[in-house]
């Protein structure tokens, strides 16, 4: 009994110690910013992502286990614009981390250091489906996109842990080039693409559709976040054949049914798209993710 | 025949609603987001409402359903109207409120406070502290209200235990997120022991528990509070599967006596498997299971009907989300108790079997049939089969997406 407890008492001593306090925690909402993060900052801090890249983080359920995250990060990164406004939230409020609240330096909303695009104009109702009202969220698919976020993230680590300064803003600058001389061969891949018609599955693609200049000009769901109906399919089969449309695109988390019907009844190709870092094997850094983007979208659309 | 009929009517009703809430829920859902989106209070207002019918008829009703949102009348039941506000009060609290409106069986409509609390925002060590009026940390299904519930009534055994409006007071407690390498929390908590929402402790003079007539009792000593324990582990398993186990436990003052006690304690466990890719959360396995036991002093020692009534029960419920938006559920239930019982409604032996499909037609709204297959002790008919469709909306704020 009494080497037991001994055993027990051990355990627990070896569980609460403090694992080194060196490293910046940062704790990402998902895997595109943890990827972004690592890239600047390297060594001096350790990253991870309460999503994985595989699912769609909007609908990601406040964990226990991520609230042990939170808890215990010096620094919380978003994408923002409503993405996870259905679980970080209550997450934070189980947190106990003022550090990483709203307005503290420990909190950074990604959606603040970019251009949102798809902003409604109009009154917005929820009969809209899942319109965002700050803006579309999906903004880390345009890779400039990526240097914006990786300059913001670069200035936080640096108020946050000044010492390591220099590493930073030299991660940085690295991270920054190899992203722009890796832009001009997407482009480059891209070029066929510009100015093409495309369909989407959900509005989730229109800072891709920017960066390489080709339109979206339709989606399979009839409004954001509404599974596609008979009536509404039908209705893309006349625009795909009216419009010559060659190209659709989607996320690989969506259902492939509706797109393969669209695809039997119209030919339509279909360019299933990792949306994510992480979001399909081999796909462990930012770069990745557009070097995989990139060779999917020339190999579906055949050029 | 009288329960085909019914079993008919419940269905006819059924497809009628299918087909208007459905343009309901396009049509009305008018909520202006952006007016939502930036305030610093967030605003929200959820209602659920049921139609359905039983081979039971209404006063037996009452005994087979007996939460106080549970659908409990042939024809048609406001569950709950819950309108909740919450947001940060300064850099010290967060603060909610929960106000519920719903129609009684004689038509009468109840306003409820049924929660108003402050939780502390940064305290140090992993500590928070809440306090006002709240559910207590019991149990998984205990804290949940019942928009967010996966059946349309409460598992039998919480209405026994816990009376028709789930177990909440008025009190304070504090949580500790442990420093262990996992999550584990540790809940101590101590509310008042009396009022009609901790029926299994000072409840109304007059009630009967177990033919036990309830006696007034002054809870003017401070020995005379509603103590609480809970310890929660989640651990996620693999990174598909997550776990949630705990444990809690409560004692108190009954009003059977002027000094007896009750004990009530259980154990809980949720797991949750969702594959790697996954569609708006689809599809997912999650399995949810309770057991509970109280322990009932009946009576002062010195009294010559003294007894400890000893309850017990639980319920074991799986949820398939087979495809984005279908859950299929099934829940089994169980509840007994010590002593001669049969004609208790509240003490007898009883098993409840409970298929149901939900479908959500979108992030704030939900349809839900649900079939009960009922065993009873208590009415002369022992087995009962009851069919209820569910209906639900959301307005304003998002709602929260817990595990």
């Amino acid at each position: 009994m009494k080497t037991f407890v001994i055993a027990c008492l051990w355990c627990v001593t070896l569980l609460t110690v403090p694992q080194s306090q060196a490293a910046l925690q940062i704790v990402t909402t998902t895997e595109d910013l943890a990827a972004i993060a690592k890239a600047v900052g390297g060594d001096h801090i350790k990253v991870h992502s309460l999503t994985p890249g595989s699912r769609d983080p909007h609908f990601a359920q406040a964990k226990p286990s991520m609230i042990r995250k939170v808890y215990g990060a010096d620094l919380l990164l978003l994408i923002g614009a409503d993405m996870e406004i259905g679980w970080l939230p209550p997450l934070l409020r189980s947190g106990r981390n003022s550090q990483v609240l709203p307005g503290n330096p420990g909190y950074l909303d990604l959606s603040t250091t970019v251009t949102l695009l798809g902003k409604p104009t109009g009154p917005v109702t929820r009969d809209m489906g899942d319109v965002h009202t700050q803006g579309n969220p999906h903004y880390w698919l345009d890779p400039k996109n990526g240097l914006l976020m990786a300059q913001a993230i670069t200035e936080r680590l640096v108020a946050l842990d000044p010492d390591h300064s220099n590493a930073y803003q030299r991660n940085l600058a690295s991270f920054q080039q190899r992203l722009t001389d890796k832009m001009k061969e997407w482009q480059a891949t891209l070029t066929p693409l510009k100015g093409d018609k495309v369909i989407a599955y959900h509005t989730s693609l229109i800072y891709l559709a920017t960066a390489f200049g080709f339109q979206i000009v339709d989606e399979v769901e009839p409004k954001p976040g509404i599974a596609p109906t008979a009536a509404h399919l039908n209705r893309l089969i006349k625009r795909i054949e009216d419009d010559q449309i060659k190209l659709l695109i989607m996320e690989s988390y969506y259902e492939q049914r509706s797109a393969k019907f669209l695809q039997d009844k119209t030919g339509i190709r279909i360019g299933v798209i990792p949306q994510s870092v992480g979001a399909m094997p081999g796909i462990g850094d930012y770069i990745q993710l557009f070097d995989t983007i990139a060779t999917t979208l020339k190999q579906a659309g055949t050029f | 025949m009288q329960q085909h009929k019914l079993l008919l009517a419940a269905l006819a009703v059924s497809l009628f609603f299918m087909h208007s809430t459905v343009s309901l829920a396009t049509d009305s859902n008018s909520v202006k987001q952006q007016s939502w989106g930036n305030l610093p209070i967030q605003i929200g207002l959820s209602g659920l409402f049921s139609a359905g019918g039983s081979s039971a008829d209404n006063d037996e009703l009452s005994g087979l359903q007996a939460g106080g949102h549970d659908p409990n009348r042939n024809g048609f039941t406001v569950q709950n109207v819950e309108l909740s506000l919450s947001s940060t009060v300064d850099n010290y609290f967060d603060a909610q409120a929960n106000l519920i409106f719903l129609i009684d069986t004689e038509g009468e409509t109840v306003v409820e406070l049924e929660e108003a609390f402050l939780t502390t925002r940064g305290l140090s060590s992993g500590l928070q502290i809440k306090a006002g009026q709240f559910f207590t940390e019991f149990g998984r299904q205990n804290k949940q209200h019942p928009h967010t519930w996966a059946f349309v009534d409460q598992p039998v055994i919480l209405s026994r235990l816990f009376g028709g409006d789930g177990l909440r007071s008025q009190g304070a407690r504090l949580a500790w997120l442990m420093p262990v390498g996992w999550y584990s929390e540790l809940y101590l908590g101590a509310q008042n022991a009396n009022g009609e929402t901790v029926t299994s402790f000072l409840f109304a003079p007059g009630e009967e528990v177990a033919g036990h007539t309830l006696q007034e009792r002054s809870a003017n000593k401070g020995s005379e509070l509603l103590y609480n324990a809970r310890w929660l582990n989640g651990l996620d398993l693999s990174e598909t599967v997550s776990m949630n186990i705990g444990f809690s436990g409560l004692i108190g003052p009954n009003s059977s006596g002027a000094d007896t006690d009750t004990v009530i304690y259980g154990a809980d466990i949720y797991l949750k498997w969702q594959p790697l890719r996954s569609q708006r959360g689809f599809p997912f396995v999650a399995w949810h299971t309770e057991f509970l036991k109280r322990d009932y002093d009946a009576g002062d020692v010195t009294d010559p009907s003294h007894e400890t009534l000893k309850d017990s029960g639980g319920f074991t419920q799986v949820l398939w989300g087979f495809k984005p938006g279908w859950i299929a559920g099934l829940r089994y239930d169980f509840a007994r108790a010590n002593g001669n019982t049969a004609t208790d409604p509240q003490r007898d032996n009883r098993t409840r079997i409970s298929p149901n499909v939900t479908w959500y037609l979108s992030e704030y709204s939900k349809l839900r049939l649900q079939y009960n297959y009922d065993k009873t002790e208590h009415l002369a008919d022992n087995t009962n089969h009851s069919l209820w469709l569910q209906y639900e909306f959301n307005i304003g704020s998002h709602a929260a997406h817990t595990f």
